[in-house]
This record gives C-alpha cells, sequence and structure tokens, in this order.
C-alpha cells in the first residue's frame, strides 16, 4: 500500500514529476550518449593505430623499441619464423623492415619512416591498402614507392613520379633507390601520413644492403581478444633476446589515454549525479512542504517515521527509475541508429585527423556505461530524497496539521 | 503510580499545564486540569474559542505535549515516551475524527480506512473485508471507490468515523467534528456515534461548542480560560 500512495503521489503532481522524469532522462542521455562517443573516439583512435600500422603484437629483436635503428633489426629471423609457423591457425604474420630517411623529389624533401613491407602479407596485418586515395597498392619486388597525400603535395609529385629514398646503411654509408609513386593513401591520422612512406621489403632490404635482415614481425590474431595469449605463448617460446609487444606496449600513451577517461569518467558522472541531487532535493522538498498537513495526520493516525520516510524515498526511487528507463530507451534510440551509421563530424575533420580520428565516430555502448546509470541515476534519486524525508520525519503532528 | 488507576478508567490527565510562547510571551493554554474519562464514556469538551479544548484534546491524543502534568491513557504514562512509542499508541488506542475530515486525497474511501490497518500490519485481504463490512455498517458501502474529493463532507466525516474505529481503538477523539456539517448531516453521524459507543463499547471524547454535540454528551466538561470550570455526569 505504501509503494501505491507513493505512486498515486507522483501522479498528483504529473507536470511537477513529468519535469523531474524529464531532468533524470536528459541526465542519463548525457551519461549513455557521452560516454558511448567518447569510447568510441577511443576504440575508433586505437583501431586506426593498430590498423594502419602497429598490429596487435610485433615481434622486434631485444632494444629496438627504446632505440628503433637498423643496428636493432633482426639478423637471423629463422628461428622467428619457425614458431611463429607453429601459430598459423590462430594469426595472420608480415614481415617489416623500417628505418628513418629521406624522400626527396625534384623539387623538395622530407624526413620520413621508410617501411619496407611484403605486399601481400601485409594486407592481412594492417589497413593501409585501404586508405589508397589515388592509383594503387605496391607489387612484390618492384621499384614502387607509397606516398601519403601530404607528403606528395610537400615533394610536388604525382602518380608515376620518380623519387629518392635515402637512407643510412648499417657500415653508416648512405644507401638510396629511385622510386616511382604507385600510390597516394590518405589514412584518419595526419600526423602518421606526413611520417610515412611504403616500400617493397626486397626493395628496403637492398636500399640498406641488409637481404635477410628485418626490423619487426607484425602479428594479427584472427580473434583480437587472444592477443594476450598468443604473445605470452611467442614469447616462451622465444629467447630473450627477441621482445614480443602487444599494441599496450606500443601505443602506450593512447592505451593510458583510454585507462585515465576509464577512471574520468566517474568525475562527468558525479557532476551529473550532483546536478540531479539538487533537483531532486528540490521537487522532493516542494512535495513534502505542500503535503505538510498529509503528513501530520498520517502521523497523528499512528504511522510511524520510518514509514513517512520510506514512503517519500519510495516516491523519489520510482521518479529516478521511470527517468533511467525513459532516459535509456531514448538513449538507445539515439545511440542504434548511430552505432551503424556513425556521426560524420566532418565539419572537424582537422582536428580529428590530427588526433588519428576519422571524420564518422560510431558509438560503443559498453555494459559498464549501463550498469553505472543504472546504479548512479536511481541511486542518486534516493539520496536526494533523503534529505526532505528527514524533514518530513521531523515535524511535529499537531503543528503539521495545523498547516494549510 | 500506574496501578492507582482502576480498570475502568481509559484516560487520567493529572495537573496538565499548557504554555505556548508567542514571540517570547508566555500563553497558558491549559492551566492545571485534571479529569478522568471512562470506559464506555461519551464525553464532550465544551466551551468558547480560545478555550483549550483543541489543545486538551491533543495532549490526550498525544500528539502534543503537556509543559507539567501527566497524562494516563488506559494506565499508561503517555508524556514521557518517546515519538516511536507515541505514533504506536496513537495507532493502536486511539482513533481521530478531525473538523476538516482529514482523509488522504491519493486514496479512495476504502483504502483511506485500509490505511489504518495497514499500517498495523493486518493482511490485505483481511484489510478490505473488515473496511467494506464497516462502510456497509456505517451507511456508505456505495462509496467504496469513491475519492474524497467525489464525497460530500458528510459521507467524507462518515468515512474518518470507519478510519478511526477500523483498529478497534479504545478511544475515539474527535475535534469539532460536526463543525463543517449541516445540522441534518451532523445529527445522522452523531446518531452513527452514538450507536458505535453503545453497541461497541467504543469510548468517545469530543471536542466542540455545537449544542447538538453537547446535548448528546453523558458526560460534559466546560473549558472556560484553559480550566474546567464544570464536570457534569449523566446530562
Amino acid at each position: 500500500m505504501t509503494s501505491k500512495i507513493a505512486w498515486r503521489n507522483i501522479l498528483r503532481n504529473k507536470r511537477r514529476s513529468l519535469i523531474l522524469i524529464i531532468s533524470i532522462m536528459i541526465g542519463v542521455i548525457a551519461m549513455i550518449l557521452t560516454d558511448a562517443f567518447s569510447v568510441g573516439m577511443m576504440q575508433q583512435m586505437l583501431t586506426n593505430q593498430i590498423g594502419a600500422d602497429a598490429g596487435y603484437i610485433q615481434i622486434h629483436k631485444s632494444g629496438y623499441q627504446a632505440n628503433p635503428s637498423l643496428k636493432n633489426s633482426i639478423a637471423d629471423a629463422g628461428l622467428i619464423r619457425a614458431v611463429l609457423a607453429k601459430e598459423q591457425s590462430s594469426c595472420n604474420v608480415s614481415e617489416r623492415l623500417r628505418t628513418l630517411g629521406l624522400v626527396s623529389s625534384a623539387s623538395n624533401s622530407a624526413g620520413v619512416a621508410i617501411v619496407g613491407i611484403i605486399p601481400g602479407e601485409e594486407k592481412k596485418v594492417t589497413t593501409i591498402h585501404k586508405y589508397i586515395v589515388k592509383g594503387n597498392y605496391l607489387s612484390e619486388n618492384t621499384d614502387e614507392i607509397l606516398l601519403s597525400t601530404a607528403t606528395a603535395e610537400k615533394l610536388r609529385v604525382e602518380l608515376g613520379d620518380k623519387v629518392v629514398i635515402m637512407a643510412s646503411r648499417l657500415d653508416g654509408s648512405v644507401g638510396s633507390e629511385a622510386c616511382r609513386v604507385a600510390g597516394i593513401f590518405e589514412t584518419y591520422d595526419s600526423g602518421f601520413d606526413q611520417t610515412h612512406v611504403y616500400i617493397p621489403l626486397r626493395t628496403a632490404q637492398q636500399m640498406l644492403g641488409v637481404p635477410d635482415r628485418i626490423s619487426e614481425f607484425v602479428i594479427n590474431p584472427y580473434d583480437t581478444k587472444q592477443t594476450d595469449l598468443i604473445a605470452l605463448r611467442l614469447a616462451s617460446a622465444l629467447p630473450h633476446d627477441d621482445e614480443v609487444l602487444t599494441y599496450k606496449h606500443m601505443l602506450p600513451v593512447l592505451v593510458m589515454q583510454i585507462q585515465v577517461y576509464d577512471e574520468t569518467i566517474y568525475i562527468f558522472y558525479a557532476i551529473i549525479a550532483f546536478a540531479l541531487l539538487f533537483g531532486i532535493i528540490n521537487t522532493m522538498l516542494m512535495a513534502v512542504m505542500e503535503r505538510t498537513h498529509e503528513f501530520g495526520v498520517d502521523m497523528a493516525i499512528g504511522m510511524s517515521n520510518k514509514r513517512i520516510f520510506t514512503m517519500i524515498l519510495t516516491e523519489a526511487i520510482y521518479l529516478g527509475i521511470i527517468g533511467t528507463a525513459v532516459g535509456i530507451a531514448v538513449s538507445c534510440a539515439i545511440f542504434i541508429p548511430l552505432s551503424h551509421s556513425g556521426w560524420n563530424l566532418a565539419t572537424f575533420s582537422e582536428s580529428l585527423n590530427s588526433l588519428g580520428i576519422g571524420t564518422t565516430i560510431y558509438p560503443i555502448l559498453t555494459a559498464s556505461s549501463l550498469i553505472n546509470t543504472v546504479l548512479i541515476i536511481p541511486i542518486s534519486a534516493t539520496i536526494g530524497a533523503m534529505y526532505p524525508a528527514l524533514r518530513a520525519m521531523k515535524l511535529q503532528p499537531v503543528e503539521a496539521i495545523r498547516t494549510v | 503510580m500506574e496501578n492507582k488507576h482502576i480498570a475502568s478508567e481509559i484516560v487520567r490527565v493529572e495537573n496538565v499545564r499548557k504554555t505556548y510562547h508567542d514571540n517570547g510571551v508566555p500563553v497558558d493554554a491549559l492551566r492545571g486540569i485534571n479529569l478522568v474519562v471512562s470506559q464506555k464514556d461519551f464525553s464532550v469538551i465544551a466551551g468558547p474559542s480560545g478555550s483549550g479544548k483543541t489543545t486538551l484534546l491533543n495532549i490526550i491524543g498525544t500528539l502534543d505535549k503537556p509543559t507539567e502534568g501527566k497524562i494516563f491513557l488506559d494506565g499508561e504514562e503517555v508524556a514521557s515516551k518517546n515519538r516511536r512509542e507515541l505514533a504506536d499508541i496513537r495507532l493502536k488506542k486511539i482513533g481521530f475524527v478531525f473538523q476538516a475530515y482529514n482523509l488522504s486525497p491519493v486514496l479512495n474511501a476504502l483504502e483511506n480506512i485500509e490505511f489504518t490497518m495497514m499500517l498495523r500490519g493486518i493482511p490485505a485481504d483481511e484489510r478490505k473485508r473488515r473496511g467494506l463490512t464497516l462502510m456497509e455498517q456505517l451507511g456508505i458501502g456505495e462509496l467504496a471507490d469513491k475519492r474524497p474529493n467525489e464525497m460530500s463532507g458528510g459521507q467524507q466525516q462518515r468515512v474518518a468515523v470507519a478510519r478511526a474505529i477500523s483498529n478497534d481503538p479504545r478511544l475515539v477523539l474527535a475535534d469539532e467534528p460536526t463543525a463543517n456539517l449541516d445540522s441534518a448531516t451532523a445529527a445522522k453521524l452523531l446518531d452513527l456515534m452514538e450507536q458505535l459507543n453503545h453497541e461497541s463499547g467504543i469510548t468517545f471524547v469530543f471536542s466542540s461548542h455545537d449544542p447538538q454535540v453537547i446535548e448528546r454528551a453523558h458526560r460534559l466538561f466546560i473549558l472556560k480560560d484553559g480550566q474546567i470550570i464544570s464536570d457534569k455526569k449523566n446530562v
């Protein structure tokens, strides 16, 4: 019966209840969608960086991560290849030779990371082939090069033009190759684009005079949830002078950014809960003050303070639950279509690209976001109703009955 | 002290004073009241406005505390009890009928009657059965689904009486119960209360200056300036 009375009291002042439900709903929508877009944005940053270059796992010679020079490249990759052969059923593998160097045209030159890849294998571990905006992807064993739009513009070259790449060899001499621009790529990360060029692995090895050396193996598990497990398996099968790194080690800043977000989102939740708290205190206080006379009568006929407290809290919990349920429903109605079509933020393309995010953000709704919302909002409503409920409990029956 | 009270006493008021402070100025609402109400009494506390009738009724009903003196309800001293204990006493031993009916506007007639039974923890089926029986007994059986704003003053007051007696209280306190009713409706209500007094043995204490109420009193206390100036039995 207490819940029946609480419910009828909610319906009694429909406009006020509706305003409170709408404010709770807006809080819920803000919590869910802000989190969904933030998670989506960060997941895209991570996926783009993993997809464009890093891959999920890399194997280097120990010390390469700290000092990525040719000197720290892998001279004899036989053992690693043998170990990786056993993982054929669980992942794709590609090999690369990477060095810092210069790419020059007749007009200009640019300092870049020259990445030698096996074009066919690379397709299986990264997505650079998907970002070709002009021309074609690399062929095997040719003198072709892939440049980004930004680099091509800087060098003032077009498809088919020749550029020269130069880099230091192991012995200190300078190796160079003339390459024809086969394709121009453009990823979501303008910083990455300005600093990377791709050539076939054989061309890189030939230019650097290291026909058998490679810098890294890039490994992408078929099931990316198995990344840590596979990395652990590889690390235990390889000698200590090889380092097995997951994307968490290779992209520490981004991973830390996500961890920091996961913690700081609670500050955002707290701000919303705090704002709601005051709304609920205000509304419930008004409701209690309007019903002072009724509470006096209830006390007179024997209603205990505890029951009065419970009744007011029940009203607030109902309002919290309704507002949360409607908020979740509206959030889902916004989220579901946007999760398929994405939210086009082309207006902010420059800043988004500098962060390595595409212009279309695909929100991701996490279970933790929903659980936090379902817990935080009704709890805030309950806490918010406590002060008005305590005030109602302190009413003196005889004075309350006199209140009109 | 409690042993002094004889079994037939339901209310004993001993040397009760009540002083209010109006902007720091003490105002004596009750000045040394002594009275005894016996079981099955149909008592009226009468007096002009401001004589302290309602204050006395509120103190007997444990809604207010005396500044001095003692109140015994059913042999139990109540002035020193805490809020929770007083709420429990009111729930189990006292029924209230107010001048303005004071039914819950969000509950229908039957639910208003059931409400006090619910507070006592009586199961829903039993509540409903007793509530409907009471409504039939009080001639308002057809009003079960009506909300207070759909009932006349007389009907609301009958529901209030039903609510007051629904928990089988030892005592019903009625504060000016006929003040908002026309004389015909007031007479019917008083008939009903007299009937309950005779048939169920419920003790009634009224505060009123309505001659219709006063003339039905078995016992009449007349209050003036916070003091009982007359205590008549079998009037």
